[in-house]
């Protein structure tokens, strides 16, 4: 009996030996209260050495929970992560919605410029429509170009583009074996594409983070790269280099309905720049494509369109006028400008009142541009920060037909050979 | 002097003894350090300041620990939390007002919203004078 207590007592000290010795490896978790939620979050126990992700989410005010879920006070990486809305990419958007809405923040109104979420989804980009009704026409599926499907069900009662619907393709309701094969291989190109998987090169291409979340690898367009190197990072500053993971990776083969990919691997920007087969002027390889493309040509007006030419209408013009007319311009005169809200996500340019600026046929303003006092113009690249000077096509000794201001046109003086 | 030899049961004895004893103790530890454990304190909602004389008539002191911006006007005291009522994030003090460095909301150096995101002008916090011949701030 003795013996047994003995035994009894040693176990006993064993098994608490063995939880003070587990206690004292737990990690001391790291508390923060995001002054947004007030609520305690664990989350910078493990997390602390990720970077801020943009001046306008610091950690402080929002923490992590209210963009990404989880679990704030569990100390286990599993048990943490296992109620994470969208995964490591919480714009995708299927989730969107919960991790960037709110009337205060992407799912606000058009007046308040927050209505970033209803404008993106109901985007080219997203509904994949211009692809979808030019295979369906190309086979005879549908009678015009016209877009009647899109990637998902989308309706718009207010469209301006006259299109206030647009129905879910589905490749299994098709006949003709090309559209089902389209169906098939290539619907993975739109922001609401189901997320290639993790690591991968196409990882965290869907949803917001496709554009505003740039990866490291500068040649994605490489098929040398075979993987993407993230950042913790949102971002206005779109280099080329994430515009071109998609729309520079490869053409699609319409006899095969397959994808192929890009073969060469450019070693200059201006092999490297959208589309090998096109000609392009040295400000259009020169510039990145978001210093001239406007926020409704990329992500949308919030209206359906057919195709990408429909909502895609920066030109030449826009910044350089015509021999006949000069670009149109605006004077800041009110701090409420869509321009100070665009410059202070991306302070490349010091935005005044009293500046006057380049705005599109649309009245959208190209924030990154100034008039200069002897009339010539300048632009801020949005990226690289770089200025460039530019002089209006009016008393130049420019030919061309002030009617015929397509791309094509300009390109035949002013393109840069290969 | 001989000792005598310690008997089987004796060491059986001290050896249980022993092992309960840090047993017990080991059990206490953990028992004081759980009485001990503090949760998250609530945030601060009082802060105690100087003395009102302290402050120079005209003068904008920041109280970075609130944070809150205290100005002494002919009229008396005022203070305004540098909290941007759009979102939470902490204005930034400008020569002519205060600027939001999230989302760009501006306000003017009494705290009056001049333009958003931001849908109001920041808060203004309760001041009061305590018997201690202090002035307390209040954020709640």
């Amino acid at each position: 009996m003795r013996r047994l207590i003995v035994v009894a007592s040693a176990l006993l000290l064993l098994v608490l030996i063995g939880i003070t010795w587990q206690a004292s490896r737990r990690v001391k978790p790291i508390a923060l209260v995001p002054s947004l939620t007030g609520k305690v979050e664990y989350c910078l126990t493990c997390h602390s050495n990720l970077p801020e992700i943009s001046k306008s989410h610091p950690v402080k005010t929002f923490g992590c929970v209210i963009c990404h879920g989880g679990q704030p006070l569990a100390l286990d990486a599993t048990l943490a992560h296992s109620t994470l809305r969208g995964g490591a990419n919480p714009a995708d958007y299927s989730v969107v919605q919960a991790n960037c809405g709110g009337s205060n923040c992407h799912s606000g109104s058009a007046t308040t410029y927050s209505d970033d979420i209803q404008r993106s989804t109901t985007s080219i980009q997203d509904t994949y429509a211009g692809a979808i009704a030019t295979i369906r026409y190309t086979f005879g599926a549908q009678p015009s170009l016209r877009a009647l499907y899109g990637t998902s069900a989308v309706q718009d009662p207010s469209s301006t583009s006259g299109i206030t619907s647009l129905q879910m393709f589905d490749p299994k309701k098709e006949t003709n074996p090309a559209v089902q094969a389209f169906g098939q291989n290539c619907l993975t190109c739109h922001l609401s594409a189901v997320p290639s998987q993790a690591g991968s090169r196409y990882d965290h291409f869907t949803g917001c983070a496709a554009c505003h979340t740039p990866t490291q690898a500068a040649d994605l367009t490489s098929v040398n790269t075979k993987t993407a190197t993230l950042v913790h990072q949102l971002t206005t500053a779109i280099p080329y280099t994430q515009c071109d993971a998609c729309h520079n990776r490869g053409n699609y083969d319409l006899r095969s309905m397959t994808f192929q990919p890009r073969s060469d691997t450019p070693n200059t920007r201006l092999q490297d720049y959208y589309q090998p087969i096109a000609q392009f002027t040295s400000c259009e390889y020169n510039l990145d494509c978001v210093d001239c493309h406007t926020r409704s040509e990329a992500m949308g007006n919030g209206s359906l369109y057919s195709r990408e030419k429909d909502i895609q209408y920066i030109q030449c013009q826009t910044c350089h006028g015509t021999l006949t007319q000069l670009p149109l311009t605006r004077t800041l005169s009110d701090p409420n400008d869509l321009a100070f809200r665009l410059a202070q996500l991306n302070p490349v340019v010091d935005l005044q009142l009293g500046d006057t600026i380049l705005v599109t046929d649309q009245g959208e303003p190209l924030w990154n541009t100034r008039v200069l006092p002897d009339g010539t113009y300048e632009l801020v690249g949005k990226v690289t920060g770089q200025v460039f000077n530019f002089k209006p096509v009016m008393g130049s000794g420019c030919l061309q037909d002030p009617n015929d201001q397509s791309s094509a046109a300009c390109h035949q003086c002013h393109s840069v050979q290969r | 002097m001989n000792q005598a030899p310690i008997s089987r049961r004796d060491f059986l004895r001290w050896v249980r003894d022993g092992l309960l004893t840090i047993s017990g103790l080991l059990g206490l530890a953990g028992l004081l350090r759980f009485l001990a454990y503090q949760s998250q304190p609530a945030p601060q909602t009082e802060f105690i300041l100087a003395a009102p004389a302290d402050y120079a008539p005209g003068s904008r002191t920041l109280l970075p620990q609130v944070p809150a911006l205290l100005v002494r006007t002919p009229a008396g005291f005022s203070a305004y939390s540098l909290i941007c009522p759009h979102l939470g994030c902490t204005v930034d003090p400008q020569s002519d007002g205060f600027i939001c460095p999230c989302h760009g909301s501006r306000f003017d150096l009494q705290g009056q919203l001049t333009h958003g995101p931001a849908a109001r002008s920041l808060t203004t916090l309760r001041l009061e004078t305590a018997p201690d011949g202090k002035l307390h701030l209040f954020t709640n």
